[in-house]
């Protein structure tokens, strides 16, 4: 069924079909709308979850992390300050191989308080053990919370679903919602691999010395690498039932293109329009949209950039003192291909400001014109301002 | 990233309990059930185990609560009516809101005991050859009375009046202390099987034993003499002995009360004149020689005459009593501060200035002597002990004697006379049994918290002696777990009753409203099985069996949660010794 439905409503509406058995939540905006949709469905029956009200977002992955271990299907969501919270549970989560589904609205963290978009909350979190998948627009929102189920329970990983504040989260679009019987074909019920149940007690994450710790995280490393191939296959699956198609990357007019425009999130949707202008122009241009972002799928970048002289990767986040981190990440995996683009870094629209057509274009005149990249990334749109009072 | 990865499954999961993982060898502290000494108990001149008490209460144990006062003193139904209970000066929760009405749960408990017909449990005591007089039915020979036949002596009592009770029965007044009171508690001292002799005055002969009928003797006679003021005019018919005058009333003789009586003195005894006369429908002047805030008398019974109509007057001593037809002509001398002596005012006269006022009769309460001078204790010797409460005395070819009660007390009161008939008896059993010369000694290992009072229940080897001598501070309990709650006050006669009539003032108290109060207790020092050690612990180190409560060292990591969390610090944490 097609309906007009906001960002945030796309996640609750694949929520509702994986069959979910608990969900925690403790609001923040941007994320507030998903809790709100689903515990309406809960409320009214449309969705057979418990649904816990927490007191901090600490407690909420800690109250999933006890659910999951007992072998039932769960869900969170939350925002930049939330998610930090949660650091040390994130690690947790993905450490004692549990399948959580969450999705992450992409806000600015505080100071100053700043509830617009930002991905600097969500790539802060790199390295936590968590699958990171990034979305452009409604319909792959609640298309990749279906996958994310699907991966999580395959490989025994945690998976994010990551999404833009009110550009995403926010915004109202047609979304093609699967019925439930289609949805259950894709995402059966879940079987755990392993469940706390006093039949068979056990002890889990105990003390582990140093003689175990090691192999323990080469396995997660091992589960990481296997997602690239669960995911063809479950991405196959979902194209098969669905018709829709998504990979790990999404490449436009890229066997061409002299420089490449390196994108995630929202601004995709704004830059296929500059691509679409400068092409008709003569422009060699192409897009790479970056879906996944962990684990970073460096084969799929790498052959889609290959043939490319130059990249401009935007960047809506920064790690200070190392720059746009799409960029660092992206240089770090082709640093030692033989053939390589050049790869400018770009850091554009943070704390929510707009990247318009004209910025992206501006990027691209920028790359274009400059033989070589900056050592540093670029900041874009910067006014001029007075530090005095 | 090849096509062999498999989804590799390696968790930290144990089949096996993690009880091979013995952490406590990680301990380099040792926490320990420890309970300690409350700072109540230790400075209640009797001992009583007041954080106990407390805790019986509250469980509604009132028979136990009223047992275990006993165990320290057999006055609980006096003592609920007039000691002046310093206990609650020392109740850490008066540094957190407000004292625990400790006095009112003693009298809740001596009229719940009374209610319900209350008998002591019999105790088993080895009985013992040695039989004791004891000189004197005041508070101090009945408690010796008391202690004596609990640790298995054969005692008889003396008493010059026709019935014992000293100051709690010819005294302290009946508004204070009804005479049914004090009945109540001395039903367990007849029921222990003491000897009680009255009408039988004691002189000095009496000590000399010429029938060989007895161990040791007590002089318990108290201070039963008052003191005169040395003024001219003194001997007059009209001017009384406070003392003389408060017997007469308890002994429903008449006492004329007419006019205006200047009660002469600042202590409790003249309070309790000053109180009487104005129930026998006369007017009542206090004159004394200092301020009002260095009277002796207790601050509430100050209080209290003031409500009832007393008028007090400082710094004025009296000078001369003239005849004046049926009155008297009573000089002042004016008085002033001259400094401080032992937190009181120094006064000395002001020069001239005096002043003479027309009155009725003059009581005076100045203070009291033994009757005798035989009575007092004899001066230093090697045969003499001064002890905190008492004076032993073992002369060679004598039989020992124990002076006691205010005879030797600094401190006038009917607790410090408990106190001090305790130690007697302590002190004469340590005598008998391992000699003169450990006494003190033995008297030192039963001290509360190494303080002035002593414990039977510690001399007796009972549980109280596992306690330490430490006394909880207030910064060592976690007030945590406890919220701000008014202390109740008892209920008390409407003023006009009080000047009026000689009923009782401070009214009963339902259980209700005492298992509330005693609830409020901290506890200091005392396990009351609240479990919050157990449920805090993170190693599950602390085991529970039945209501004992044990430290598994195999897997306590020494990491102290139960000792903070303990709300009454019935916990300690010690270095491990050898790390």
């Amino acid at each position: 069924m097609r309906r007009v439905i906001e960002g945030s409503q796309a996640v609750a509406e694949a929520v509702r079909l994986s069959g979910v058995q608990v969900v925690s939540a403790y609001p923040i905006t941007p994320q507030t709308h998903i809790v709100e949709t689903i515990s309406d469905y809960c409320e009214k029956g449309e969705i057979n979850a418990t649904f816990m009200r927490m007191e901090g977002e600490q407690s909420c992955l800690a109250a999933l992390i006890g659910a999951q271990a007992m072998g039932v299907r769960t869900f969170t969501a939350t925002s930049s300050q939330g998610l930090a919270y949660m650091h040390e549970l994130l690690h947790w989560a993905s450490a004692a191989r549990l399948p959580i589904v969450m999705a992450e609205v992409n806000r600015a963290l505080a100071p100053g308080w700043n509830i617009w978009t930002d991905q600097t909350d969500s790539l802060a979190q790199r390295d936590t053990g968590w699958v990171q998948i990034y979305c452009e627009e409604g319909q792959e929102v609640l298309d990749s919370t279906l996958i994310a189920y699907r991966l999580a329970e395959k490989v025994n990983l945690p998976v994010m679903i990551v999404l833009d504040a009110f550009f995403l989260s926010h915004t109202y679009e047609p979304v093609d919602i699967p019925d439930e019987d289609e949805a259950h074909r894709f995402l059966p019920p879940y079987k755990p691999q392993f469940r706390i149940t006093t039949a068979d007690p056990r002890s889990y994450g105990a003390l582990v010395t140093p003689a175990d710790y090691m192999e323990m995280r080469y396995d997660i490393s091992l589960a990481m690498n296997d997602v690239f191939l669960q995911l063809d296959d479950i991405h196959a699956e979902f194209s098969s039932i669905f018709g829709r198609t998504y990979g790990p990357v999404e490449a436009l007019n890229c066997e061409d293109a002299e420089i490449i425009l390196l994108t995630s999130g929202t601004i995709t949707s704004t830059s296929r329009l500059v691509v679409e202008k400068l092409r008709k122009q003569g422009e060699k241009i192409g897009l790479l949209k970056a879906r996944l972002f962990r684990p970073f799928p460096v084969d799929a970048f790498r052959n889609n950039l290959k043939k490319a002289r130059k990249v401009a990767v935007i960047d809506r986040n920064c790690s200070f003192g190392a720059g746009g981190i799409f960029a660092q990440e992206l240089k770090a995996a082709l640093c030692n291909d033989d053939v390589k683009p050049l790869i400018y870094s770009y850091i554009a629209g943070l704390g929510g400001r707009d990247v318009t057509p004209d910025v992206i274009e501006d990027i691209y005149w920028k790359t274009k014109s400059a033989d070589t990249p900056e050592q540093e990334s670029v900041w874009i749109g910067l006014k001029e301002v007075s530090h005095g009072r | 990233m090849t096509a062999e990865i498999k989804n590799r499954f390696l968790i930290p999961l144990s089949w096996i309990t993690t009880e091979g993982n013995k952490t406590g060898s990680w301990r380099f502290l040792r926490p320990r059930f420890e309970n300690k000494t409350a700072p109540c108990s230790a400075g209640c001149p009797a001992g009583e185990d007041i954080p106990l008490i407390e805790m019986l209460i509250a469980q509604g144990e009132f028979k136990e609560a009223w047992e275990t006062i006993l165990t320290e003193n057999p006055f609980p139904a006096v003592c609920g009516r007039v000691c002046f209970h310093p206990c609650e000066g020392f109740c850490n929760r008066g540094s957190y809101d407000e004292p625990i009405a400790i006095h009112t749960m003693e009298r809740f408990l001596a009229d719940t005991a009374s209610r319900y017909d209350f008998r002591a449990s019999a105790t088993d005591t080895p009985s013992h050859k040695e039989r004791i007089a004891i000189a004197g039915g005041g508070p101090s020979g009945l408690s010796a009375a008391w202690f004596l036949s609990r640790l298995g002596y054969q005692c008889d009592v003396y008493e010059a009046s026709p019935e014992v009770g000293g100051v709690l029965r010819w005294g302290i007044p009946a508004y204070r202390l009804p005479k049914d009171a004090f009945l109540q508690d001395l039903r367990h001292l007849e029921e222990k099987g003491v000897g009680i002799v009255t009408n039988k005055r004691i002189d000095e002969d009496f000590l000399k034993d010429k029938d060989d009928a007895y161990s040791a003797f007590i002089v318990a006679c108290g201070h039963g003499k008052g003191q005169k003021m040395g003024i001219p005019g003194e001997d007059n018919p009209l001017v009384i002995e406070g003392l003389d005058f408060l017997k007469n009333i308890r002994e429903e003789k008449s006492v004329g009360c007419e006019g205006t009586t200047a009660v002469i003195g600042g202590g409790n005894t003249a309070i309790d004149v000053a109180r009487s006369v104005i129930r026998l429908g006369g007017k009542a002047v206090i004159y004394y020689r200092r301020r009002r805030g260095d009277m002796p008398a207790f601050d509430e019974e100050i209080r209290m005459a003031l409500e009832e109509g007393v008028e007090i007057f400082e710094l004025l001593s009296p000078a001369e009593i003239r005849r004046d037809n049926n009155q008297l002509l009573l000089s002042l001398q004016k008085m002033v501060v001259s400094g401080e002596e032992s937190g009181r005012a120094r006064v000395v006269p002001d020069g001239k200035k005096q002043e003479t006022v027309r009155v009725d009769r003059v009581i005076r309460a100045i203070g009291a002597k033994p009757q005798e001078a035989w009575m007092n204790p004899p001066d230093n010797g090697a045969d003499v002990q001064r002890l905190s409460h008492s004076c032993l005395v073992y002369k060679k070819g004598q039989k020992p004697v124990v002076y006691a009660g205010d005879l030797t007390n600094e401190t006038k009161s009917v607790t410090h006379a408990i106190a001090s008939g305790k130690q007697a008896a302590i002190a004469l059993d340590v005598l008998f049994r391992e000699g003169f010369a450990a006494v003190p000694k033995k008297l030192d290992l039963c001290r509360i918290g190494n303080g002035q009072a002593h414990s039977i229940e510690i001399y007796t080897g009972g549980r109280r002696k596992e306690r330490s001598s430490h006394i909880v501070e207030f910064s060592e309990v976690n007030t945590d777990y406890f919220t701000f709650t008014p202390r109740i006050r008892p209920p008390l006669l409407l003023v006009e009753e009080r000047r009026r009539s000689f009923n009782e003032i401070t009214l009963k108290i339902s259980a209700g409203i005492a298992i509330e109060e005693a609830g409020r207790c901290f506890n200091c020092g005392l396990c009351n099985g609240c479990d919050n050690c157990r449920l805090f612990c993170p190693d599950l180190a602390v085991i529970k069996n039945g209501e004992i409560r044990t430290i598994n060292y195999d897997y306590c990591k020494g990491c102290g949660i139960c000792v903070v969390e303990c709300p009454r610090n019935a916990m300690s944490l010690e270095e491990e010794e050898n790390t």
